[in-house]
């Protein structure tokens, strides 16, 4: 709204302590920041609508309210921009009444325009409406029926803008991926704070004044953004939602598998949300360090790809035989090799190309490993992507794995079986690795139906990013944890590294030996576990300068 | 005739620059004001006693001594000339009358603040006053009163008027501020004020025009002379926009501490009500409302009206007498609030349209019992909880009109046949649920 740009500060793990009173206790919180981060921090939650971790406070929601000590005594504040004070006395909903009073009436007063189309409404099950009511609400309703409510979404408020564009209404088309319902909006400017401060496109706004006012796109234009399906996420309530989701599933029934964003090597922290199954959306998971709450359209939409076009069998050639018989077919061909080539990806986990590692090892001089990638990297955009396709490229560098595909497509007649894992060769430069058709046996070990498993003589079905629990590294050096969710489409998948282990008789039981032997590799690997690594991953000391 | 130190030139065609400096006009711009120090200006400014006249009447030197010198960055004066309140209109007469007296006084605060670019934001709808200040600056700058080197002082002012678009929260000075960058005028978290990050985040100072307009007065008689005009604590004049049942209504000024009955049947004044005086708004439309007895005790200063519980604000006294519908009154009011809550906050954007629902019903003899309580509790809920006060300038006028005026409010409920009966979905709304 203005040039004045308030971020919040968050605690950072080692800030200063500084004790304050809360509620008559005296609590030690992290110096500097907001009440709701410092309240937070001892936990107690506080609810608001307007305030977000990693967008401008706007401070209009007024949910957040708590009663702080000031010139004139204890007096209301909205929590979110609230510094913390050394010695400050504040009182939450636990013991002021005029806290709860206050918060009770924003919410009341939140309520007085929405429409409780709960039951039909996507966001019910994660609206911050219908939770800060249930813990700061939970009046009952004294608005009388013809009173009524300022229903925006009704048909009259449909209408054509100067430029013969809709406007109004409910499901405005607001671009290629959000939807808007209008009457749903409680106007906390979540979703334009994202636009205009984080993606840097100011391509929503709100227009009029009042309770009149309406969420809107500029007029002749949309909303078209690499990064517009996150205002689905900051919207509080079901106002915005994506075309990909909606309506798809009732998100209570979704249930939550944290993993990494598999289509860029800053590893954008992501939950997979699937039913029975199935994965039915990613979610962005909050991580500060890395892509903050934001994910990119692409990684959003990647859960799609986990139910298209799988290969869920193996393959001679085309001819289609169950997965065992494909793998050990492969351990044959493997262990027959007069001299083999393996092809390590970047977009596999530390487990997968440790076995390909170890299997390297287990076969001596008849086997070679090769590494990297064709995708060329582009300019990091600052918000969630570095601009490298490759997501654990930095991980292949870090286990001694060379960036020398050109150097196996030179050779290529050297080699009389290939193993390719996790790489679409042939979709990426189909031109080079044409090259590679020279090796009699070529056994490709995919997720997909793709160009690579079409060139073929074997082809082993694997399981997909999604599917597998691991490890990898992303372009700052840190190392985060992917698991595996329960969608995969044919119980018989097994992960790379399992298959590789079979090939190679390694006796792997679990990705922790592949891990294991990965740690072997990379020194600033010791100590870790995957518990240590946890949801946020760790920094490797001494691996990005 | 009482001492007028705003409202002298009035009615001489002081608009023209020759007029006005025949009158006196622009003899400050002379050693009397570059001959002092910034420091001794605003401590000259601060004993007169000058209290900002656009509603809030916070002392006008303590606003100046709070912008920050030597920040590195310029300190800009913005004059709040966005005079929206529902019966306030004494600057645009002031600016219609006499503009050159607002441009002394924008010179007098930017010597005081070290300012090198000052703006008039102009409500959009006041077009003649634009004009007239537009006309008056090209003859300021033509005479060599404004620009590079003002009179060969070597000090430099530039004055812009920026018209504003109409929006009533653009009073409000963030908003104000924000409407003047080009943003949706909507008020901003405080702190930073203005004083210390205000437009394009450098240091600024929001004076309104009658403010600025006294300056040249102080100056020329004394802080001691202003102050003495006034009461101790409100010290000089003050100009009242008087409308409603009076029989001349108008722009008038009086030294503060004057009673507020003289304003209304002063000879040289209102002289005198239509009918049987009502009650009296005090201070524009969000100043809660004076019963007739309450204000034939009235005092015209911030003390006495403060003690009264309601306050000066802007200075526009609306009288109305016995025949006036004060529920039509009060539903006009909330309206006007309802229409021009800028939409930031929740309680204010949500309330005061639901508020006005209320009323509209109540009004449509669609009132039901309970409205009144209703109505009471949600003022009670959507004041003093926002960024600005304008939620609150909706709900003092809901409490006082319905608190003091009671009988009618419940007639006006009781015009509905069905007001007693019961909420249409009581019985099917099971409260546990919903």
């Amino acid at each position: 709204m203005s040039n004045s740009y308030h971020m919040p500060v968050l605690p950072k793990p080692d800030a200063k302590k500084v004790t304050i009173n809360v509620d008559g206790r005296d609590v030690e919180v992290p110096e500097g920041t907001n009440l709701v981060e410092a309240l937070k921090s001892i936990g107690i939650a506080t609810p608001h609508f307007c305030y977000h971790p990693d967008l401008p406070v706007a401070g209009n929601c007024r949910q957040c309210m708590v009663e702080t000590d000031g010139p004139r005594g204890m007096g209301l504040a909205i929590a979110c921009y609230t510094p913390v004070r050394a010695g400050m006395k504040v009182a939450t909903d636990l013991s002021s009444e005029k806290v709860k009073t206050a918060r009770k009436a924003v919410m009341e007063f939140q309520l007085a325009n929405h429409p409780l189309d709960c039951p039909i409404c996507d966001k019910a099950g994660e609206c911050s409406l219908q939770d800060n009511y249930m813990s700061a609400g939970g009046h009952t309703s004294r608005m009388r029926e013809d009173i009524g409510k300022l229903y925006k979404g009704a048909p009259e408020h449909r209408h054509l803008d100067a430029k013969g564009q809709e406007r109004g209404g409910k499901h405005l088309d607001l671009g290629p991926n959000v939807v808007l319902d209008q009457e749903r909006c409680i106007l906390c400017d979540r979703c334009v704070r994202f636009m205009r401060d984080v993606a840097g496109s100011e391509q929503l706004y709100i227009a009029g004044r009042g309770d009149h006012a309406f969420l809107s796109t500029f007029p002749g234009s949309e909303l078209d953004h690499e990064y517009d399906l996150n205002v689905t996420d900051v919207c509080p309530v079901g106002a915005l939602t994506g075309k990909h989701f909606r309506f798809r599933q009732r998100v209570w029934n979704l249930v939550s598998t944290p993993s990494i964003d598999p289509t860029d090597s800053l590893g954008a922290n992501i939950t997979v949300d699937h039913h029975e199954g199935q994965a039915w959306r990613i979610m962005p998971r909050r991580n500060p360090e890395v892509n903050r709450s934001w994910i990119h359209n692409e990684t959003r939409l990647a859960y799609r790809k986990l139910s298209e076009n799988r290969l869920a069998a193996g393959l001679f050639g085309k001819s289609e035989v169950p997965l065992p018989q494909a793998a050990s077919r492969l351990g044959e061909l493997v262990r027959g090799a007069r001299k083999l080539a393996l092809v390590a990806s970047g977009h596999l986990t530390l487990e997968d190309n440790a076995a390909i590692l170890a299997l390297a090892q287990f076969l001596g001089s008849r086997a070679e490993v090769f590494g990297g990638s064709w995708l060329a990297a582009g300019k990091p955009d600052n918000i969630a992507r570095s601009g490298d396709p490759v997501p654990n490229r930095l991980g292949l560098k870090l286990l001694g794995i060379a960036d020398n595909l050109d150097e196996l497509t030179r050779r290529a007649k050297e080699f009389d079986v290939l193993v390719v894992a996790g790489h679409d060769l042939w979709k990426i430069a189909p031109s080079r690795a044409k090259a590679l058709e020279a090796i009699p046996e070529r056994i490709v070990l995919s997720s997909w139906h793709d160009d690579s498993v079409s060139k073929a003589t074997l082809s082993v079905g694997v399981r997909a990013w999604a599917e597998v629990r691991g490890t990898m590294v992303n372009c700052q050096g840190r190392v985060q944890m992917l698991q595996a969710a329960p969608i995969l489409p044919s119980p018989d998948l097994e992960p790379v590294w399992q298959i590789l282990s079979s090939a190679g008789r390694l006796g792997w039981t679990s990705e922790l030996d592949a891990f294991r032997f990965a740690q072997g590799r990379i020194p600033a690997l010791a100590g870790l576990t995957y518990r240590t690594i946890g949801p946020m991953g760790r920094i490797l000391e001494g691996v990005v300068a | 005739m009482a001492t007028l130190t705003v409202t002298q030139n009035f009615g001489k065609g002081a608009s023209d620059l020759s007029v006005y400096r025949s009158l006196g006009g622009y003899s400050s711009l002379g050693p009397r004001l570059f001959d002092l120090s910034q420091f001794e200006l605003i401590d000259l400014v601060t004993r007169s006693g000058l209290r900002g006249r656009g509603g809030a009447g916070f002392p006008t030197g303590m606003k100046w001594s709070f912008v920050p010198r030597g920040s590195g960055k310029p300190v800009y004066l913005v004059v709040n000339a966005d005079e929206g309140e529902p019966g306030t209109f004494k600057d645009h007469v002031l600016m219609l009358e006499d503009p050159h007296r607002l441009i002394e006084g924008m010179i007098i605060c930017g010597w005081a603040l070290g300012v090198r670019s000052a703006y008039i934001y102009v409500r959009g709808e006041f077009l003649p006053a634009i004009e007239t200040l537009n006309r008056a600056l090209k003859q300021a700058y033509d005479a060599g009163l404004l620009g590079e080197n003002i009179q060969g002082t070597g000090y430099s002012l530039d004055i812009y008027v920026h018209r504003g678009a109409g929006a009533y929260i653009c009073g409000e000075e963030t908003a104000l501020i924000n409407s003047l960058e080009g943003y949706k005028g909507q008020p901003r978290l405080k702190p930073p004020f203005p004083a210390v990050s205000g437009a394009w985040a450098s240091p600024t100072c929001v004076n309104n025009v009658e403010t600025l307009m006294a300056l040249p007065w102080i100056l020329e008689n004394g802080p001691a002379a202003y102050q003495a005009l006034g009461t101790p604590k409100s010290g000089g004049t003050k100009v009242f926009s008087v409308s409603g049942d009076v029989k001349r209504p108008g722009v008038y000024e009086v030294p503060m501490g004057t009673p507020l009955m003289e304003l209304l049947e002063g000879k040289d004044l209102c002289q005198g009500i239509v009918g049987e005086l009502k009650g009296v708004i005090p201070g524009g439309s969000s100043s809660p409302v004076l019963t007739a007895e309450e204000a034939r005790k009235a005092n015209l200063d911030y003390e006495a009206l403060a003690a009264l519980k309601t306050m000066l604000g802007s200075g526009a006294v609306i009288a109305f007498n016995t025949t006036r519908d004060v529920v039509g009154m009060l539903a006009s009011l909330t309206r006007f609030y309802a229409h021009e809550s800028c939409g930031q906050c929740t309680p204010c954007r949500e309330g005061t349209g639901y508020a006005d629902r209320i009323l509209k019903g109540v009004v449509a003899r669609k009132g039901r019992d309970g409205d009144l309580e209703h109505m009471l509790d949600l003022a009670a809920n959507f004041s003093n909880t926002t960024i600005c006060p304008l939620a609150s300038a909706d709900a003092w006028p809901i409490e006082n009109f319905i608190g003091k005026f009671r009988p009618e409010f419940e007639k006006a409920v009781a015009a509905n046949p069905g007001h007693a009966a019961p909420r249409l979905d009581d019985d099917f709304r099971p409260g546990a649920f919903w």
